[in-house]
């Protein structure tokens, strides 16, 4: 399964190499929504460490949902989803292998992301270490979800608005954490960071254990 | 879609008699609640909002624990009962979620000084509330019984985290909420009579929960039927 899902993710990768798309829109989706944030919520409140962080989690996840949308609609384009599904431990495989894709492509959409908030709002980043450590570990728990919430809904014509509906409650716990773990860096504060990213990192295998583990069924 | 001889949900005979317990509790714990309960000393009379909401929170604990034992059932099994049991105690759990957030909500007002307070327990709630009607919405939009079945099993199954979390959350974070009083390390903290019309209050509407599930339950097994003889 390993071997499957790893030539899934590399075939994601070329894929999003030739046609990049997908991150195109994942990184463009998440800057207009940190420019819009900001102005919104005003430069100076949007540059307090626990509003920019929470802003540039709530960009990336929406991020996350249109980049992991855009590699499910190619699959279906293509009619390559069914010819993966038919393979013997198919559905684990696209699972996985789409997770370790979409983390790729989110690390350089978060990377492209919190680069333009810092610059944009000229933000201190006193413990850019634990900052990049909270942003890393954010990324991980994000796919789990993400993914399966597109695979259970990749054939509805309401699947725009029901993948917000069924991630968004799910991943409250992951959007907390995050943005503490971020704002503590933003803030200089060290222990603080690194607890929250501890339980970052206990999320993402909590979502990835739960996502493999019923996902076969979930994929059609 | 596997079709089965597996027997209906409850037999037509046992439901009236379940109906009749649960209005006859219903009645009784209504009368308990409203007279022979004493007034709270410190709140006054707001305090029996109690005994609505506590009920209803239980009855929507119980509903989604079973959403996701008859969800696991139907991903292992396939059978169209587990499938109709889910979707009907989604339901149920749904009403009874939304009703404990509006009990909660009115009583909140006169003790806390405010309808809603982003409070844990408060919070924890309305995710759940969210979560499942996300769930329900997600079933109404497939017409294809085995596909929409198994959709929103894996939805049941993710969904039930929420439980205990919800339970749980005023012991893991400094909440507003009251901590538990009758599930609690020493015995419940509440005065004999009060704690009598509470865990009545309990029963009746756990009847009323079986009645509506046993009641929707069989309306979905005929849909199902009906779908399948279709095609």
């Amino acid at each position: 399964m390993i071997r499957r899902a790893w030539l899934v993710a590399l075939r994601e990768t070329r894929a999003d190499r030739r046609h990049p798309d997908g991150i195109v829109a994942g990184i463009t989706f998440m800057a207009a929504l940190v420019l819009l944030e900001s102005v919104v919520v005003g430069p100076q409140v949007a540059r307090d460490a626990t509003v920019a962080a929470a802003l540039y989690w709530i960009a990336l996840l929406f991020a996350a949902m249109v980049t992991a949308a855009r590699s499910f609609e190619r699959e279906l384009e293509d009619d390559a989803l069914e010819a993966v599904i038919a393979l013997p431990g198919g559905r684990d495989a696209l699972y996985a292998g789409k997770l370790v894709a979409l983390a790729g492509t989110l690390a350089v959409v978060a990377a492209v992301g919190g680069v333009l908030q810092i610059g944009l709002l000229d933000l201190d980043v006193p413990l850019a270490g634990h900052l990049v450590a909270a942003a890393a570990l954010g990324v991980l728990g994000l796919p789990a979800v993400v993914v399966l919430d597109v695979a259970l809904t990749l054939r509805l014509r309401a699947r725009a608005a029901l993948v917000p509906i069924l991630a968004l409650p799910v991943l409250m716990p992951q959007l907390i954490a995050a943005t503490n773990a971020s704002a503590a860096a933003l803030a200089g504060e060290g222990p603080t960071s690194l607890a929250w990213s501890a339980l970052l990192l206990a999320m993402a295998v909590v979502y990835g254990a739960i996502g493999l583990t019923i996902v076969p069924t979930a994929i059609e | 879609m596997t079709t089965t001889a597996f027997p209906r949900v409850l037999p037509l005979r046992i439901r009236p008699a379940l109906a009749l317990a649960a209005v006859a509790s219903a009645l009784i714990a209504t009368a308990m609640a409203l007279v022979w309960a004493p007034t709270d000393a410190v709140q006054g009379d707001v305090q029996r909002i109690m005994y609505v909401h506590v009920p209803s929170a239980w009855t929507a604990y119980l509903a989604f624990l079973v959403v996701f034992v008859a969800s696991v059932g139907w991903l292992w099994s396939r059978r169209p009962v587990f499938d109709a049991v889910a979707v009907a105690s989604a339901e149920i759990g749904v009403l009874f979620t939304g009703l404990a957030l509006v009990s909660g909500s009115l009583w909140a007002k006169p003790t806390w000084g405010v309808w809603w307070t982003w409070e844990p327990r408060l919070l924890t709630t309305a995710v759940m509330f969210v979560m499942y009607v996300g769930y329900l919405l997600l079933r109404s939009l497939s017409h294809d019984v085995a596909r929409r079945a198994t959709r929103a099993a894996v939805v049941g199954i993710v969904a039930v985290v929420n439980v205990p979390i919800v339970h749980l959350s005023v012991t893991w974070m400094n909440a507003l909420h009251q901590l538990p009083t009758v599930l609690r390390p020493g015995g419940p903290a509440l005065d004999d009579r009060m704690l009598a019309t509470l865990l009545l209050g309990v029963a009746a509407f756990t009847l009323v929960y079986a009645w509506l599930l046993a009641t929707r339950a069989a309306l979905e097994r005929a849909r199902q039927d009906r779908w399948l003889a279709l095609g």
